[in-house]
């Protein structure tokens, strides 16, 4: 039998009622925030960035497909990784459904990895994903969006994420467990899963001038993320007490 | 696609962008926290029993509420416009659907599980759900009260007669959103149920028009971009959507 509080419909229709207000006022500050980020100035890119992707060689503005609006999913992929991280897998499994609606509204989705493409390939085809990924491997873009960092920078401290340098998770000194889990679930150690993060970032372009509007990182991202909106609504929550719970979508069952 | 104007833009240096975009993060942690601690409080809403028996029509046979739980403890249902003298679903909901298909594996293995509910026949959920390539269990309401019991169809004289739809007037509802009466005999919502280890069934949560708003992830990715949304100019504002499969390219 429940533990929990239940009542008559008039009961829980009075406690939603209150419920209610809040999400509407929630509701009202992300819209706010969404204003906020159109308002925010943007910065020119000047780099020349050349990815490898399915279709050859593309610079940044091919990415756009004609678009105005391109957003990039920093996926974590590592040339030393066995496989993509399998926390951003679940990301994926989510914007790989609906990067065609996104496409037909002006907004090209991709997902870039420092990985090399042929990895990254591997890695589509078996979780049989569509959306278009490219190779930052050649590159600076990983690192200039703060979503890699060099084994140096990691030896000094030296790393800025999510705006500010330090103090993240992903640089505990002591390896906290879900860390420990995702760089297993990757098949490498915690120094080399690290040196990845994950990130979003929006980009835009006008009359030929590329520019860089938007970049979110960290806990930034956990609205992205499908699964976590519905558990949000779900009676037991997250429900995460015994840490990363996920696997990759063609995993489970297998362990 | 016709594409909006974005014009004269404030352009400034990598270091002053930088300072911008600090002050919004204070501001999008401050939001993350908030939600976070909404969501607390939506596990503190009462439960209210559920004494109905529904049984739910699939092209195998017939589930009862407590079936649908599948061996989970809660169950998550997306109420999803299909009445059954339509020929094709609401397109909306099909963009929700999308990024919700590949996420219902994860769910399931935190103890939920997921359908999809409309009142059309299983024959025509079915068929539409090979079509769109999806892999959900999508059952009929059409021959129990389900859908009505859950604000979200309404029969013609519940519209005349002050039907209620997202805690409000439904025809309140309709006149702010421009509907008429035929156009809101099937809204969309989120309902989601409990089961105890003594099989009782209980209601904890519904959620209706903007409450589903998140829920749709590719909103929250619209959100970051220079444009948002992008729909103010727009008939009405999901008038870009379309099927998956009958977009252009």
């Amino acid at each position: 039998m429940t533990k929990h509080i239940t009542g008559t419909r008039e009961k829980w229709l009075a406690a939603r009622l209150e419920l209610l207000k809040a999400e509407k006022e929630l509701t009202r500050r992300s819209d706010e925030l969404a204003r906020l980020r159109q308002e925010l100035p943007w910065v020119r890119i000047e780099k020349q960035y050349r990815f490898e992707t399915d279709e050859g060689s593309a610079m940044l503005a091919d990415l756009f497909r004609g678009r105005s609006q391109l957003l990039v999913y920093h996926f974590m992929f590592g040339p030393d990784y066995k496989a993509g991280c399998a926390t951003c897998s679940t990301i994926a499994d989510g914007f790989n459904g609906f990067a065609i609606h996104l496409a037909n509204h002006d907004v090209m989705l991709w997902a870039v990895s420092l990985a090399p493409l042929a990895k990254l390939q591997a890695y589509k085809r078996r979780m049989g994903w569509t959306f278009p990924w490219a190779s930052s491997l050649d590159n600076d873009f990983n690192f200039d969006f703060n979503v890699s960092v060099t084994e140096e920078q990691q030896r000094e401290g030296d790393v800025e994420y999510n705006y500010q340098r330090g103090g993240h998770a992903l640089e505990a000194t002591e390896v906290p467990e879900p860390v420990a889990q995702n760089a297993a679930m990757a098949g490498t150690d915690v120094a080399t899963y690290t040196r990845e993060r994950p990130g979003m970032s929006a980009f835009v372009l006008e009359d030929g001038v590329i520019y860089h509007t938007y970049s979110t990182y960290a806990r930034g991202l956990d609205g992205l993320w499908g699964m976590y909106q519905w558990l949000d609504r779900a009676p037991m929550g997250r429900n995460e007490r015994e840490g990363v719970w996920w696997l990759r979508h063609d995993e489970y069952g297998k362990r | 696609m016709t594409k909006t104007e974005l014009k004269n833009h404030k352009i400034v240096s990598a270091n002053e962008w930088f300072e911008a975009r600090r002050q919004l993060l204070t501001q999008e942690k401050e939001f993350t926290r908030l939600r976070d601690q909404l969501s607390q409080k939506r596990r503190e809403l009462p439960w209210a029993r559920v004494e109905r028996n529904y049984v739910f029509n699939e092209p195998d046979g017939k589930m009862s509420l407590a079936e649908l739980f599948e061996g989970r403890s809660q169950l998550v249902v997306y109420h999803f416009m299909f009445a059954p003298d339509w020929e094709r679903p609401c397109r909306s909901c099909s963009f929700w659907t999308d990024s919700f298909n590949a996420v219902v594996t994860h769910l399931n293995h935190r103890d939920v599980t997921f359908v999809a509910i409309s009142r059309a026949p299983s024959e025509k959920l079915e068929a539409f759900k090979r079509r769109m390539g999806w892999n959900f269990k999508w059952l009929s309401s059409g021959n129990n009260e389900f859908n009505y019991d859950y604000n979200v169809s309404f029969t013609p004289e519940a519209l005349k007669g002050g039907a209620e739809y997202n805690y409000g007037k439904l025809a309140d509802f309709a006149q702010q959103n421009d509907l008429s009466e035929t156009d809101v005999s099937d809204l969309p919502g989120v309902s989601v149920f409990y089961k105890d280890s003594g099989g009782n069934i209980y209601h904890t949560y519904s959620a209706y028009a903007r409450g589903i708003d998140i829920l749709n992830t590719a909103y929250n990715y619209l959100d970051l971009v220079p444009k948002g949304r992008d729909e103010a100019e727009l008939e009405w504002p999901m008038a870009w959507v379309r099927f998956h499969d009958e977009y252009n390219e």
